[in-house]
């Protein structure tokens, strides 16, 4: 049985005498890939963001590598790395200035050319931050987010407006921070996506959890039910066309 | 992390948000140009000033080579702005109206007629002035009279009984420049402390970069500490070339010493940046910013005397303005700076500017949002 790394127990967020995140509970364990799923305003932010230190929790308990996330903010800071949903960067700043601000931030001092060649910027180092693509950039944030080595990694919706080869580079570069040790939990309305990456995923509608299992056994109790889909004899769909004829090269 | 830790963490912020700085063409505008562009032009117009001169229209009715003799003495004079565009006794009178001429003198067609009996010339000239104006025209009268009485002791070769003997004194005297300068340099001031923070904070909060730095164990303290080391550095470049332009082109005379100018300029910068941190950090966007800041920096702009001098202002206004934070900066820029007056002088200045820096940042800090 490996070990738990974040346990979230009754959570509640209230907006407006209105819960958005209305007593949830679950648990990650170490080293997996945890998705949080579900329509838009379901409260996938929210709950991220709670357990990110960033918003007030307004009722239950978060508990993040053995410590309080609401009485010891600071200290879980140090333990977790954060991509939120849009990367942005000061202008007239260099990729290797912008890796060691976010090292010294953290009170790290690294090699910041290390950090961008493991995310494919290794030669972009001295260009400005405002000259990146959307990839680009959604990748430099991740650098970013690891230069302190964090235990557990938040990504919310990190492939949103990305073109298709920019998310699969992204999906491998998810995996690769996975295979490292770090536990990774995000966000996104991607059902293919979560069914990629995830280990585990939990779907949220209206502020509460309404199923949690791995993606397979998930279909599976559904087809359970006896559902079934429109089938469809196709061994290809268009992503995969438009995949065969542009390649899967990274474009930026 | 310990203390050495965060403040290695704050001497970097510091280092990079300088090197930004410096490839920010825009800020570079508003931070170095845009006060040496109200340098150049408060400067020369307060230049002007310096020297007391008349702007006066000559109408010469005589003939006789004494007017003459009169009217290119006048017109030689330093004292004098002859206008010689000036055509007809009408279009001076209009111009008089307007405050364009000081005054008008007239020669009339018997001025300097050789009187046969004592053989020197004879003649009366003629001033106007105009009566909204009259502190002018009465001056004008008295240097008039006295180079007249100049002239009559020359012509009768008598030496009158009693006479005015002037002695200029070298006292430190003060120009009109020494206090616009000081109160340019305070406008700088206001520039890197305020208007830098009310227009950066809040984009940087639209765009989450404050929101993501809060992800970090950055605490509010480090990043203001690194703002204010990056300002002072920055802005001391800019003071640096107000004063570079002063010396060079309006021949300031620095009396003060340098060291004691730069630590009391980065006090001041360091407390006017917490006014921009306070309204910056608090403001959610520019709508909110804008007006706050306006509200804050338009009664400090114009009574601590940054434009024109506090001493021109009615007592109960100094009264209140001798309390706002920009006055004792510019006072004490001041009489560092021309008046050679140590630090240690200043208590005054200091202490105020000690009260007015921790209001500041306790305010600062309590509404700091970092999105």
């Amino acid at each position: 049985m490996t070990e738990t790394i974040l346990e979230v127990k009754d959570l509640t967020k209230i907006y407006d005498d209105r819960p958005v995140v209305d007593g949830i509970s679950f648990n990650v364990k170490k080293g997996e890939v945890f998705g949080i799923l579900g329509p838009n305003g379901a409260g996938k932010t929210t709950t991220l963001e709670m357990i990110e230190t960033m918003r007030p929790i307004d009722g239950g308990s978060i508990t993040i590598c053995g410590l309080d996330v609401a009485s010891q903010p600071q200290e879980v800071k140090a333990v977790i790395g954060v991509q939120p949903q849009t990367a942005a960067f000061q202008d007239k700043q260099k990729l290797h200035e912008i890796i060691e601000m976010f090292a010294a931030a953290y009170g790290e001092k690294v090699n910041p050319w290390e950090f961008l060649e493991d995310v494919q910027l290794g030669e972009k180092a001295g260009a400005y931050a405002e000259s990146l693509s959307g990839g680009q950039r959604q990748r430099l944030s991740i650098a970013t987010a690891l230069v302190h080595s964090p235990k557990v990694f938040f990504l919310d919706e990190p492939t949103t407006g990305l073109d298709p080869q920019a998310r699969r580079n992204l999906w491998d570069l998810i995996k690769e921070v996975n295979a490292r040790g770090v536990t990774v939990i995000l966000t996104t309305h991607y059902l293919d996506e979560a069914e990629l990456l995830c280990d585990r995923v939990a779907i949220m509608d209206r502020g509460k959890i309404i199923a949690m299992d791995t993606p397979k056994k998930l279909i599976k109790q559904l087809l359970d039910k006896g559902f079934k889909k429109e089938q469809h004899v196709e061994q290809a769909n268009l992503e995969d066309v438009f995949i065969d004829l542009t390649g899967k090269g990274l474009r930026d | 992390m310990t203390l050495k830790q965060q403040l290695r963490t704050v001497l970097i912020f510091t280092k990079l948000s300088t090197k930004r700085f410096f490839r920010d063409k825009l800020a570079l505008f508003f931070g170095v140009l845009f006060p040496l562009i109200f340098l150049f032009v408060f400067g020369s117009m307060s230049k002007g000033n310096t020297d007391t001169n008349f702007r006066v229209a000559i109408f010469n009715q005589s003939k006789t080579q004494y007017s003459q003799q009169f009217t290119k003495q006048l017109t030689d004079s330093k004292t004098f702005k002859v206008q010689k565009d000036v055509r007809d006794m009408a279009a001076a009178k209009d111009k008089m109206a307007k405050s364009q001429l000081d005054g008008i003198i007239v020669l009339p067609e018997q001025f300097g007629t050789v009187d046969q009996a004592v053989n020197h010339p004879k003649g009366v000239v003629q001033v106007m002035y105009s009566q909204g104006n009259a502190n002018t025209g009465q001056t004008l009268i008295a240097v008039l009279n006295g180079m007249v009485s100049g002239m009559n002791a020359h012509l009768l070769g008598a030496q009158p009984p009693l006479a005015v003997q002037p002695a200029p004194v070298n006292d430190h005297h003060l120009t009109a420049f020494d206090y616009t300068f000081a109160g340019l340099l305070g406008f700088s001031i206001i520039g890197i402390g305020i208007f830098g923070p009310i227009n950066v904070f809040p984009e940087l909060k639209k765009q989450g970069i404050l929101r993501r730095l809060h992800t970090t164990p950055l605490r509010v303290w480090q990043y203001f500490m690194a703002t204010m080391f990056s300002q002072a550095l920055t802005g001391l470049v800019g003071v640096a070339a107000q004063f570079a332009v002063a010396i060079a082109v309006f021949k300031l005379n620095v009396a003060g010493n340098w060291f004691e100018i730069i630590a009391f300029t980065v006090l001041g910068i360091f407390m006017i940046l917490g006014i921009g941190l306070a309204v910056g950090g608090w403001a959610k966007n520019e709508r909110q910013a804008a007006p706050l800041a306006n509200a804050v920096v338009f009664p400090m702009m114009f009574l601590s005397g940054t434009f024109f001098p506090r001493f021109l202002m009615p007592q109960w206004l100094q009264n209140v303005s001798d309390y706002l934070p920009l006055t004792p900066v510019i006072d004490g820029l001041r009489l560092l700076t021309t008046e050679g007056v140590h630090l240690i002088n200043l208590g005054h200045q200091l202490l105020l500017i000690g009260i007015w820096t921790l209001v500041i940042y306790v305010i600062a800090f309590r509404v700091f949002r970092w999105e």
